[in-house]
């Protein structure tokens, strides 16, 4: 090594360098595996929904019928079932409609027909959210979009559900 | 003290060797009324934290912490509440300018900007004055955020139904264990699930418990169909044959006194048969040890 | 007796000047109570450090019965406060001292404020002040869900609601903080514990730290 460089790179600095140098690896090789472990849910795939069966397709009204069903939760180590609850009923077309309960401005469960000055809309008592019967959110009230919709497959006359996506 | 060359140390230690320790500072020369914090300042404060200690313990001793039932996913009659000190945030997502297509204001926005400025106020107020008529600007935002966050805790505390919300409680809630594969069932759901609960326990607001009624059959079916006090008429919607099964499941999975062969489908329900039968919104005192152990045997 | 020992540890480690840098400070006369009642005010941050005191104390006790699982949670904090004994005052202290260690820093802030203590050259002990605050308020979130009750449990999903709308990342968020993009469920409330027990005291300690520090070496801001 020249003078020069010497002069440029002390001795002192250049430890200093090298110091945090091996100290961000000690610290980054220590960490690493750790991060990794607790974004582990943001690297989990999105399982696929099973599709359950709800009811039947004749027993489907215009009026909407409150129905539950349960399908098999998988919650890390923990399975469970868990209980859907879904607004069945046949839209002004004649199409099926089914609608998840959980309110899409901040995840409480809307109730239909319970208010009596809108007694023709789903509600959310939380922050008096509406919905219009077809799940459109009405302007003016907090929800930021339309009530969720499960998917849905008819077999045999019978109606099966699976995963509430938004619209 | 001896420094440099010719100090002395405590054996063969870095630890300097010293003949007078442990010598407190001379306050006197001090401008002013000042003392020392240690002990004679420390000790005003202690005597000030006893004080607050026992305000605190009275309040601890006087008020149980509130434990509510375990948490249940599946239950849709909930209505949620933050605790207090969240309330400003929940009750600002009410407001049309801070929900919908603006939420993000809401949720972002307005708290952003107010904790952002009170994490900068330094760098934002940056005058020399400090006394808070010198400085209007900052003095005026502080004190409109402090009366803001005031304001919407306390309309977010009006409009919470504080009553109906003991209920939730754990020592007030009814426990009923109902036939969910009773034929009744469904027409239970389908009719009445969703002013009294999905297991009869009812819901604060909407309506009481049926975990003890002293009606037969009939009578149910005749309220179902006509209302009674609070709950209106034509609530029941299906078949007579329907009624039937409601009816029957009601009579079933209530305890009722008069009918004897109640008490054995409702097996979880000791706890709640001494309790008064007209509606919860009445506190009910009942034991709440019968209920818990009927609890710890759940699992 | 006990200044014998004192002494015998002084000779050998010196550790009179550590505490005496503590110790050794005066305390001017307009935040001394003795002398001008409204100096009461100067309290709420001596109070605020004494009531988290009381909750780090009475948190580690709680963990001797408290289990973080969704299936046991409940019970055992039902059994802590109903059959254990004192544990009804153990869980009211850290149920009400998060309330009041509210109230407390959110006093001393607004003290500290009006009387622009943060002006220089105290600006990064306001700073590391809000962190504290910051800091109070997310163990006040993250300690709400542990008992798994009702309330508990939908709060939270309010809670991780509002972080799921914020722009981009907000969904990620959430996800981070329950464990699972659908469920608030077991993993969430592993994920709350951890941050409840481990990673906000630790935040917190060292928050604090910085603050009591900065305190000693700049002196009380003087008299308005």
């Amino acid at each position: 090594m020249s003078e020069k460089k010497n002069n440029q790179v002390s001795r002192r600095t250049f430890l200093n360098y090298t110091l945090t140098g091996v100290g961000g690896f000690m610290g980054a090789a220590m960490v690493a595996p750790m991060v990794g472990m607790a974004v582990d849910p943001l690297l989990q795939a999105d399982g696929e929904g099973d599709f359950v069966y709800v009811m039947d397709e004749d027993e489907i009204t215009e009026e909407p019928q409150r129905k539950t069903f349960t399908i098999d939760q998988e919650d890390g180590w923990y399975e469970s079932q868990a209980e859907r609850v879904a607004w069945i009923f046949r839209d002004g077309n004649g199409d099926i409609l089914a609608l998840s309960p959980i309110c899409t401005h901040l995840g409480c469960i809307v109730d239909w027909g319970v208010q009596d000055d809108h007694p023709d809309q789903f509600y959310c008592p939380c922050h008096d959210g509406r919905y219009d019967k077809d799940g459109v959110n009405i302007p003016g009230t907090p929800p930021t979009e339309p009530l969720h919709v499960y998917e849905q497959r008819v077999d045999d006359g019978r109606l099966y559900l699976g995963r509430a996506n938004p619209r | 003290m001896h420094r440099g060359k010719g100090m002395k140390f405590v054996g063969d230690s870095r630890v300097p060797a010293k003949e007078h320790r442990n010598i407190p500072k001379d306050y006197s020369a001090f401008p002013g009324r000042t003392e020392a914090f240690w002990p004679n300042f420390l000790l005003k404060e202690w005597l000030v934290g006893a004080v607050f200690l026992i305000g605190f313990l009275c309040l601890v001793a006087a008020a149980p912490s509130p434990l509510e039932q375990q948490a249940d996913p599946n239950n849709a009659a909930y209505i949620p509440l933050p605790d207090w000190y969240f309330l400003f945030l929940y009750e600002l997502l009410k407001y049309e300018f801070a929900s919908a297509d603006y939420i993000v204001i809401g949720t972002v926005g307005i708290p952003g900007l107010a904790f952002g400025a009170l994490l900068l106020a330094p760098f934002l107020d940056t005058g020399p004055g400090r006394k808070p008529s010198k400085r209007p600007i900052a003095t005026g935002m502080m004190l409109l955020g402090v009366m803001a966050t005031i304001w919407l805790t306390y309309e977010s505390v009006v409009a919470a139904d504080w009553e109906a919300r003991e209920e939730y409680s754990v020592e007030n809630v009814v426990e009923v264990e109902v036939d969910e594969g009773h034929p009744g069932y469904e027409v239970y759901m389908d009719n009445c699930m969703s002013c009294h609960g999905d297991a009869m326990q009812g819901a604060p607001t909407l309506g009481p418990d049926l975990a003890n009624l002293p009606y037969d059959e009939d009578q149910i079916k005749e309220i179902a169909v006509e209302g009674i006090e609070d709950m209106p008429a034509g609530i029941f919607d299906g078949s007579d044959e329907e009624l039937d099964e409601l009816a029957n499941f009601i009579v079933e999975n209530t305890s009722v006194e008069a009918d004897g062969e109640a008490g054995d489908d409702a097996g979880n329900d000791e706890g709640s048969d001494e309790e008064s039968d007209e509606n919860s919104e009445e506190d009910s005192e009942d034991g709440s040890g019968e209920e818990q152990e009927d609890e710890e045997s759940d699992e | 007796m006990l200044a014998k020992i004192y002494e015998w540890i002084d000779e050998r480690l010196d550790i009179t000047p550590i505490w005496r840098d503590i110790a050794d400070h005066e305390v001017p006369e307009h935040v001394n109570p003795a002398h001008h009642f409204s100096a009461f005010v100067y309290c709420f941050g001596g109070l605020t450090f004494f009531v988290t005191v009381i909750q780090v104390l009475s948190g580690m006790f709680l963990t001797m019965y408290y289990v973080p699982d969704i299936e046991n949670a409940w019970n055992s904090v039902q059994y802590l406060q109903s059959q254990v004994a004192h544990g009804q005052i153990v869980r009211g202290m850290h149920h009400w001292g998060a309330s009041v260690v509210t109230v407390m820093i959110f006093l001393h802030t607004l003290r500290v404020f009006f009387q622009g203590a943060y002006k220089k050259p105290r600006e990064l002990n306001w700073v590391v002040g809000v962190l504290l605050f910051f800091v109070i308020l997310g163990l006040g979130f993250t300690g709400y869900l542990l008992p798994w009750d009702n309330k508990a449990f939908f709060a939270t999903q309010v809670g991780l609601e509002i972080a799921e709308s914020v722009p981009i990342i907000g969904p990620d968020i959430k996800t981070l903080l329950a464990g699972d993009p659908n469920i608030v469920g077991a993993q969430t409330l592993t994920r709350f514990f951890a941050i409840h027990v481990f990673f906000l005291p630790a935040a917190l300690f060292g928050l604090m730290g910085a603050h009591f520090i900065m305190i000693r070496k700049q002196g009380i801001t003087g008299p308005l």
